[in-house]
């Protein structure tokens, strides 16, 4: 089944894009040389970008006509810029679920996300010692606790070494799969796709 | 009470003497701003020399059409200032700001010469000073708004994007930035009330005092205009950001920085 699709994809009129197909509730991994278009792909996808030509399709619906807010909130972009608020893991799921008016899940379902992540620290550790790999940890297991239909990665795993990477991954694809979440990645990292990969898109550079 | 001593010309030249003073303790301090101080001492004693005869002029020769004009180019004056110093604004932003600042300074200044000292509006005499004043505080006070607001947007980059791809909109995100700085804006006139009467006798109160009015008619006065300015350096930086803060998104809530 088709999740998305899009048409002369095309943007500020440098980037221009192959037609493409992403399936629902698969891997997608998207490649391509530096400047191909790849971050940019991911924000025209959850709208925090718009297309300068051609058309995108969310579940056969143009996603122009999608109310932005609303098409964020099921297509969840998760930047390769790691942003936590100079507070503890447990202050930090409160000050993001608050910006989103949403009830904070319980210690429990917050463990839960950062054991997925691959992180033990009580909810109480302040997210300021952090270690960069550990903060994008952090990150991630925020964002995955709201759970959306759509997750695009960008560059999820940037900060982390193989080891971690991999199994941070692994344990991601497991949980999107229970959970029937499509995910969208941008990596530089080769071995990440031919690992995880169920479908790849390269990009070319002045398409 | 005693009228006020008129200053000759000599004895007025001595008030430069200070400004040595200045000059050696900036020398000494390694402030390389003695030109400045110079070009601004200058500067200040022709534009008050001109003020000065050009108000003797209007007061002798009281017409709507000076008090309208002089009102509205010391608006120009202080829209002018204000955009100068917050270059990086868009063109809407600019806009929010000079009708805030026009209507939020023009409200208070006819409020506070119609309604509370019951006075002609087109009155040089209390028109001119009063307006200089609440105008004057409204663009020191929007200056400062705008000021902190985009330096803690710019710097907040990642926060603004991260929250975005989250789903938030950009009102939620950019509104505690516009009220962060209000408050900003607004800290020093409300310090400035806190510590009046007993730090300092505020510049309008003493010159009615050497003038001959009695303290207790210049303490009404005061009172009066530090509300008058209180209110119009709220009023126009509210307006100014909290329009302005709306022209950095648009209709698919993307932030236009």
């Amino acid at each position: 089944m088709i999740l998305f699709q899009t048409q002369d994809l095309a943007f500020n009129n440098l980037i221009y894009y192959p037609d493409m197909e992403i399936p629902k509730k698969c891997v997608t991994f998207i490649a391509g040389e530096s400047g191909s278009g790849k971050s940019t792909l991911l924000r025209l996808l959850n709208g925090t970008l718009t297309q300068s030509h051609g058309d995108i399709f969310y579940e056969g619906k143009n996603i122009l006509d999608i109310h932005s807010i609303h098409l964020r909130r099921e297509v969840l972009l998760i930047g390769q810029s790691v942003f936590l608020f100079d507070k503890t893991i447990r202050e930090n799921f409160k000050m993001f679920y608050d910006y989103r008016e949403e009830q904070v899940p319980d210690d429990e379902v917050q463990h839960h996300f950062l054991h997925l992540c691959r992180i033990a620290f009580d909810l109480d550790k302040s997210c300021t010692t952090m270690s960069g790999g550990e903060r994008q940890r952090v990150y991630l297991a925020i964002y995955l606790s709201f759970q959306p239909p759509v997750i695009l990665f960008d560059e999820p795993t940037a900060a982390l070494d193989t080891e971690n990477s991999h199994s941070v991954m692994r344990n991601i694809i497991e949980f999107s799969k229970e959970k029937g979440i499509t995910l969208i990645v941008v990596s530089h990292d080769n071995s990440l796709a031919e690992t995880f990969a169920e479908k790849t898109i390269f990009l070319k550079k002045g398409w | 009470m005693q009228q006020v001593v008129q200053l000759n010309l000599f004895n007025f030249s001595l008030i430069y003497l200070l400004l040595i003073i200045v000059l050696v303790v900036m020398k000494k301090s390694k402030i390389e701003q003695s030109k400045l101080l110079i070009v601004a001492s200058f500067r200040m004693t022709v534009q008050l020399i001109l003020a000065g005869l050009l108000l003797t002029y209007i007061f002798k020769n009281p017409h709507p059409a000076f008090t309208v004009a002089y009102i509205g180019i010391m608006i120009l004056f202080s829209i002018r200032r204000v955009l100068s110093k917050n270059r990086g604004l868009n063109r809407k932003f600019k806009m929010a700001v000079s009708i805030s600042l026009t209507v939020s300074g023009l409200f208070t200044l006819i409020f506070f010469v119609v309604v509370v000292i019951r006075m002609d509006i087109f009155n040089p005499q209390y028109m001119i000073p009063l307006g200089g004043m609440i105008i004057g505080n409204a663009m020191t006070g929007v200056t400062l708004g705008l000021k902190a607001f985009t330096e803690n947007v710019e710097s907040q980059k990642l926060k603004i994007d991260s929250l975005l791809n989250l789903g938030v909109s950009p009102k939620k995100i950019l509104l505690p930035y516009a009220n962060n700085a209000l408050e900003t804006a607004l800290l020093p006139t409300i310090n400035g009330m806190l510590g009046m009467g007993i730090v300092s006798l505020p510049g309008m109160m003493t010159g009615q005092i050497l003038s001959g009015t009695l303290p207790t008619t210049a303490i009404t006065y005061q009172i009066s205009i530090m509300i008058a300015i209180c209110t119009s350096v709220c009023l126009t930086v509210f307006c100014s950001l909290h329009f302005g803060y709306k022209t950095l998104y648009n209709k698919r809530n993307q932030i236009i920085l």
